[in-house]
This record gives structure tokens, sequence and C-alpha cells, in this order.
């Protein structure tokens, strides 16, 4: 591979950048939230919540996040053949699964759905972790003050578990970054899939190289981000 | 009036019996300083008054509205909007200031005014200054509590439980987490406050405090009130040989 090749692999990939940022962007938007949902649902005094609980974190962080997607991307098309055979597919729940399939989104969705349901599952962690590092005078001072709780989560707590999870968040953030070519698995085309097929039409790892310094630099854009949102808190300790 | 009426509290942790029939009543303007060895129950008594912990069994009447009550064998605690009525009357000064750390000193004082009274931000800011010349820390209320020194936190902890107006306000050992060369501002404070009239509960093993700040000391040992009265006379001739042996200890 000469320069020019290089150059051309590279405007390839910046061409399909924008897949690769979109799983990236949205799998953070609903994986964020979706993670202090299952900080809640954990904390969940109602025994059985709190064990469900535990046990979809089990699932997500216990097995690769490419057998989830794979077995996400897959799931509905079974279900819909199955249904099929057994016959009952008319006006039924499983149409309305049939037509989604072939909806022109369907990949990015179910990959968006893979991604969020394993990030929740870090994202809760880290979030757990910081809500129970909050001493308890906090608690107390905030209850002695008469307020609510709703207001001692709100305005005294959550302020303080956003400053103690950014570090945290910021692994995480870079591993997702990275996690984003697991979508190759199911021919996503995003930038890996494409330095792949570039591979081969050059019979040279070159392309790969050009991939991981999209990665990369991808990732410095992250950190210098977390790095200037940790500077944005330093103003208490 | 009696401002708090403890009668016949009890408390265990487990198997541990830390607060046996309590019995006390604090009036208006009284400053009383609770005195006993550690492990006594001091701390437990002021978190069961201040709803911080709840009781076994005994009654607690606050400013006139009943918080605990016994019905027959059970304790009975008073409704939410009542217990939460009485923690509006009472402050709390922990020993560990309890800053909001994310919060300047401002906005430490006037949080509670503002959002749970509803004060307009401006009468609440205006009485937060005043509140802070008090204290002596005028123009540093833009200040986080990390700049602050220990003594200064724990002028503006006193700062953030007065914002509140409270009938009575109890302190936990306020002197205890700081140098011994800072424990002067925060008993001047105190002083200033006895002088106003402030109804004051104290938890302290300053014993030369005790004796100079309060009208009413009561000696707690092994979760028992063993002794109570007008600090001349625990101080000065008890006939008590509990009492007497634990203040022989700071007779040095
Ligand atoms: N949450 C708790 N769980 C179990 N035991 C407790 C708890 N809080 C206090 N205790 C125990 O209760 C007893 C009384 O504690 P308390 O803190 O009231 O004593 P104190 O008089 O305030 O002591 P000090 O002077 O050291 O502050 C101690 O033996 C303590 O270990
Ligand atoms: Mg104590």
């Amino acid at each position: 591979m000469n320069f020019d090749d290089y150059l051309k692999v590279s405007k390839i990939l910046l061409e399909y950048l924008p897949y690769t940022l979109k799983l990236f962007f949205f799998t953070l938007l609903f994986s964020i939230p979706l993670g202090m949902v299952v900080t809640w649902l954990k904390k969940c005094r109602f025994k059985p919540v709190s064990w469900l609980t535990n046990i979809y974190i089990l699932i997500m962080r216990g097995t690769p996040l490419m057998l989830q997607i794979v077995a996400v991307y897959f799931a509905i098309p079974m279900m819909v053949s199955s249904a099929k055979k057994a016959g009952s597919i008319e006006g039924t729940f499983y149409e309305t699964l049939d037509k989604f399939k072939a909806n022109e989104n369907y990949m990015f969705i179910m990959l968006v759905i893979a991604f969020s349901f394993n990030y929740a599952a870090y994202f809760a962690e880290i979030f757990r972790g910081g809500i129970e590092s909050i001493p308890v005078g906090q608690y107390e001072a905030s209850s002695m003050l008469g307020l609510t709780k709703m207001q001692t989560f709100f305005r005294i707590i959550l302020p303080q578990v956003v400053k103690r999870v950014i570090p945290a968040t910021s692994n995480e953030v870079i591993v997702l970054v990275k996690d984003t070519s697991l979508a190759t698995i199911i021919s996503y085309t995003e930038i890996m899939l494409k330095a792949k097929q570039q591979m081969n039409a050059y019979s040279s790892i070159g392309p790969l190289f050009v991939a991981g310094l999209f990665y990369f630099v991808l990732n410095a854009v992250v950190t210098v981000a977390f790095m200037l949102i940790e500077k944005h808190y330093d103003y208490y300790k | 009036m009696a401002v708090l009426e403890v009668k016949n509290l009890s408390k265990s942790f487990g198997d541990l019996q830390v607060l046996r029939d309590i019995s006390f009543n604090v009036e208006e303007g009284q400053v009383v300083s609770v005195i006993g060895p550690s492990g006594s129950g001091k701390s437990t008594l002021l978190r069961c008054v201040n709803q911080l912990e709840r009781a076994d069994s005994g009654e607690i009447n606050v400013c006139g509205m009943n918080m605990l009550h016994m019905n027959g064998s059970k304790a009975v605690y008073a409704p939410h909007k009542t217990l939460r009525e009485i923690r509006l009357r009472i402050g709390l000064v922990f020993q560990n200031f309890n800053l909001f750390p994310h919060m300047n000193v401002m906005q430490n004082i006037i949080e509670a005014p503002v959002h749970v009274l509803k004060k307009p931000k401006a009468e609440a800011v205006q009485d937060a200054v005043e509140l802070l010349e008090k204290m002596g820390l005028s123009g540093k209320e833009k200040a986080y509590p990390c700049e602050l020194s220990g003594g200064q936190q724990q002028r503006v902890s006193i700062a953030r439980a007065l914002a509140l107006r409270p009938d009575v306000l109890f302190f936990d050992e306020p002197t205890s987490a700081l140098d011994p060369e800072l424990t002067g501002e925060i008993l001047k404070v105190i002083k200033g406050l006895a002088a106003e009239k402030m109804t004051m509960v104290i938890v302290t093993h300053e014993m030369e405090f005790a004796r100079e700040v309060s009208n009413h000391v009561i000696f707690m040992d092994g979760g028992y009130i063993v002794e109570e009265g007008a600090p001349e006379l625990l101080f000065g001739d008890t006939q008590n040989e509990r009492t007497k042996q634990f203040l022989s200890r700071y007779r040095k």
C-alpha cells in the first residue's frame, strides 16, 4: 500500500465513521439513564426486584457482548419463524414483529438495544458505588434540615455522586468507543467492517492501522472531554 | 413551658441496651450539658430525640407536640407530618459538621430556608448574611467547605442550623473533631447564643465549658442518667460516687 492507498482507505473509513458515532452516541443516550434505573431497581427494598436486577447484571457482565448482540439480533426472526411454523402469525404480536424486522433501521435498533442493556449494567454498578460512597452524615444533615427524600437525592446526593463517578464512567465510555467494532459480527457497516473489507481488497493489514488510528483519535477526544468535565467539578474536593 | 420532655426513654441495639429509662426536661432558655464517659449513650439519646434513631419505648414531646408515646407496651410515633413539623423546630450540630461540600457557605445556609420553608431567596440571603456576621464569618459567603478550617466549618454548620430559627438546638460534641486551639471559637459562639437565651442541649467532654455555660448538667453512665442538677452542684460537691470518679479524671 502506498500513500495514496492510505488516503483512499482513510476517506472510505471517514465516510463510515458516522455509523460508528451513531452507535456510540445512541448507546450513551440510552444506557446512562437506563443504568440509573437499574441502580434504583437494585436498591429496591422489595427483595425480588433487587434479586432480578442482580441476575440481569450478572448475565450482562458475565457473558460476551458479542454473544448478546447476536442473540438480540436473531431473537426476533426466531420468534417470528417459530410462530409461523405454529401457524399463528395473522393479526398477532408476531405479525408486528415480522413487520418491524423488515424496517430499514432494524439492525441499528437491535444493536442499540443490545449495547444499551449491556452498558447499563456496568453504569448501574458505577452509579451504585457512587451513591454508596456518600457519607451517611449527608443524609442525616439533610433530614435535620427538613429536606424531603426527593430533595435530598436530587439536590444533595446526586450532584456529589456525579463528581465521584466521572473517572469510572470515562473508563466505560472509552471501552464503548472500541466496543462499537463488535457490531461487525452482524455485518453492521461501520469503520471496522469497512477496514476488514479494505484489508481483503489490498491484501494488506494497512487498513487496520488506519482504523486503529480512528479509534485512537476518538478516544483522545473522549479523554479530553472527560478531563474538562472533571475540571468543571474541581471547585470542591 | 418545657421545650423538650423525655419520659422513660429506652433504646437497644440488638442485645446492647444503650438507653435505660431516661427522663428529663429542657425548659425554654435553658442550656443543658450532657456529660459522661464514652459509650454511655449520649449520642444515641440525642439521635433518638432528633429522629435519626428509633427509640424502643418511652415518650417524647417537643414544643408541646407529641413525637412518641406508648400505647400499652407499643411505642407509637406521631404521623409523618407531625414528625416533620417537629424536625423543623429543632436543629442539630454534628461533631463532623456534615456540610454539603458541593455548595458554598451561602448555599449551605439558605438551602433549607429556600427549599423547605419556601422563603424568598433575597430574604434568606439577608438572614444568612446576618448569621454569618454573628458567627464571625463575614466575607466567607462564597467559600466552599473544603476551603475553611474545621472551626470555620463548624460555625457554618451552626449558622445553617440557626437559619431555620429552631426552638432548640442540639450539639453532639461540637468541638471534638477540632484542633484544641480551634475549640475556643466554637465555645465562644455557643456562649453568645446562651446569652441570647437560645435553648440548647450540648453533649460535651469540655467540663470547664459545661460548667461555665450551662444552667443544668446531666451526667450519664451505662445508659442511665446517674445524676442531674445545677452545674454548681454537680461540679461543686456532688455526693454521688460515680460522678466524683468520672469528674476526678478531668481535674488534673
Ligand atoms: N448504630 C449502632 N449500632 C450498634 N451499636 C451502636 C450504634 N450506635 C451506637 N452503638 C453503641 O451504643 C453505645 C452508646 O453509644 P453512643 O454513641 O450513644 O455513646 P456516647 O456516649 O455518645 O459515646 P462517645 O462519648 O464516645 O461519643 C456504644 O456501646 C455504641 O457502641
Ligand atoms: Mg457520642
